[in-house]
């Protein structure tokens, strides 16, 4: 667009503000998932107590030494509760010596 | 979990991919693993679930917990403007274009925000301009006084709003609001209510057309929120937005309470029922999900007027919706009472606790219609009984194992917001339903600067020349 000859310019601010946490990589993942220990992590949404065990079936069919740590032992992650349970994950992890995590679902 | 060290996969369903990708860079890991879920899981019949999640979603499960991550060549992160950098000169008509094509509008001209305008509203604060205020997930960017000024100005806010909007700020980046589900699919908005003497100084209408656009308070704080909720958390629908509203709405204006009709009752105003002074300015926010019919209740009776709202606000607009709060035992509608409603109720003697208990003790619904609904919304887990031995719900949910035993739609009668504003010369009340634990009720005083009284006539005494 052409301005008009007299029209007022204006400069102008940045609108946004600066994201809170810095740029980093994902840790390494695991290798082999055979005798690894799966933790599940669940928002209690969208079927997920139909298909988490088809996948538990599946996973144990091609690595028969994987264990889970079910998404009851964590609970409702984004229910009524989910502050609470969100900062038990730490320990929790740690207490049953996670491996890797599934975590779901956003849908 | 990749922050406690541990390898995680998230499953994220092919229509929120894009979301997931906002959420991963607001985290700072933009390389995060993702498997898709293809489809839409709500949708499919059994056998194509399976079928779903063994040829499609399991290996992708595998892939994003054992193999090597394809990690993007480290690039340098872009330098950021400072709070005073000029972005960008030009025309009003440019300046718009190019906050368009930057996803920092939302559709509508802005007032362009030049360092001169920004100022005037920073005189209206004693904050430092470069407070952090918060961090707005899921964007995770940084709240500031500076860019709370600088999205005030675009939405068309005169700079005597500033406390306002400071104090709308606090509220959407304390956690409990949770101002990350905002751009969840039931496409909620955030409703700005105003209670104090605030509301005449500014010239806010808490009268006819209550929730109208047109008077410039109420709408341009409304327009600044929902600005400021897509600038600053994310939620836009640019190729890296983050709002995933099915349908969604428009921003709502600010309600103005009508403290005269309030007065005149003596019942006490809505930022008493928040646990403040009368008389103090008071900002509450809370989720508005859908707005019901507008109630027309007739009679010289109370009770008369309570059936017909509890029947259209209650039952209508509330009932099924009450099963996501179920869900997430949290539950916060708000009715707009006209003031000639509230006036039969207070000659009737009825406070607005007895309107509350009327609505808790008259509103149900099917415990069966309220499961069938929540997991058709995807909350395939729920149960009320579990809910109920979890002492998540009361137990009146779950006095029998009826299926279709009735259960209240509110669950705690002081959960309910009252509100009198709108049409004084009409008998028009409305209900406006919450979106349960995402954007509870949340309330702020409004502070005020030293010399707001002098700031003001300065600024009024320019509007009124």
């Amino acid at each position: 667009m052409i301005p008009a000859p007299n029209e007022p310019a204006y400069d102008v601010v940045w609108p946004l503000g600066k994201p809170a946490y810095a740029t980093r990589a994902p840790v390494e993942r695991v290798a082999n998932l055979n005798n690894k220990v799966i933790g599940e992590t669940w928002d209690y949404l969208f079927r997920g107590e139909e298909w988490f065990p088809i996948l538990r079936e599946e996973l144990t069919k091609r690595y028969p030494g994987i264990k889970f740590v079910t998404y009851d032992t964590f609970g409702n992650l984004h229910g009524p509760n989910q502050r609470e349970l969100v900062a038990k994950v730490p320990d929790l992890l740690k207490k049953h010596k996670v491996d890797a995590v599934i975590s779901a679902i956003g849908a | 979990m990749e922050r406690c060290g541990v390898p995680s996969v998230s499953i994220i369903s092919t229509g929120f991919l894009k979301q997931a990708a906002v959420v991963a860079k607001g985290l700072g890991l933009p390389d995060m693993a993702i498997a898709e879920f293809p489809g839409v899981p709500m949708t499919q019949s059994k056998e194509e679930l399976r079928r779903q999640v063994v040829e499609l979603l399991l290996p992708r499960v595998i892939a994003g917990l054992s193999k090597p991550l394809n990690l993007a060549a480290p690039v340098n992160e872009p330098v950021l403007p400072k709070p005073r950098d000029v972005v960008f000169s030009g025309t009003l008509d440019q300046v718009n274009d190019y906050f368009h094509e930057q996803n920092w509008s939302d559709g509508m001209p802005v007032v362009p925000p030049t360092l001169d305008r920004v100022e005037k509203f920073l005189r209206f604060t004693e904050r430092d301009p470069q407070e952090v205020i918060g961090v707005c997930p899921p964007a995770n960017r940084e709240a500031t006084v500076w860019n709370v000024a600088v999205n005030g100005v675009m939405a068309g806010c005169r700079p005597e709003y500033m406390p306002i909007l400071l104090a709308v700020v606090e509220i959407i980046c304390t956690p409990e609001y949770k101002v990350e589900d905002a751009g969840s699919t039931p496409g909620w908005e955030s409703l700005i209510t105003l209670s104090g003497p605030i509301i005449k100084q500014l010239g806010f209408n808490a009268g006819q057309g209550v929730m109208r656009v047109g008077r410039q308070p109420n709408t341009s704080i409304g327009r600044f929120l929902r600005m400021f909720i897509r600038n600053v958390a994310g939620f836009t629908h640019g190729p890296e937005g983050a709002d995933k509203g099915s349908i969604g709405q428009s921003f709502l204006v600010v309600l103005a309470e009508n403290e005269d009709a309030i007065a005149e009752l003596g019942w006490q105003p809505y930022s008493v029922d928040r646990g403040f002074k009368a008389g103090e300015n008071v900002v509450t926010v809370q989720s508005v999900v859908a707005i019901s019919a507008p109630a027309y209740s007739q009679s010289e009776r109370a009770e008369e007027h309570a059936a017909l709202l509890a029947d259209v606000i209650g039952e209508r607009a509330c009932g099924y919706w009450t099963a996501i709060g179920m869900c997430y035992a949290n539950w916060h509608p708000l009715m707009i009472l006209g003031p000639s409603i509230a006036a039969v109720f207070a000659k009737d003697g009825w406070s607005k606790d007895d309107i509350r208990q009327y609505f808790y003790e008259h509103v149900k619904i099917k415990a069966s219609a309220a499961e069938r609904y929540a997991y058709g919304a995807g909350l395939t887990g729920f149960r009320i009984a579990n809910a109920v031995k979890e002492g998540l719900l009361p137990k009146a949910f779950h006095l029998s194992d009826d299926p279709d035993r009735l259960v209240p739609v509110f669950q705690k009668p002081e959960w309910m917001s009252i509100v009198v504003a709108g049409d004084a010369g009409r008998n028009q009340s409305r209900g406006y339903v919450c979106n349960h634990v995402q954007g509870v009720p949340t309330s702020r005083k409004v502070v005020l600067p030293g010399n707001w009284a002098a700031l003001l006539a300065e600024y009024r005494g320019k509007l009124e020349t």
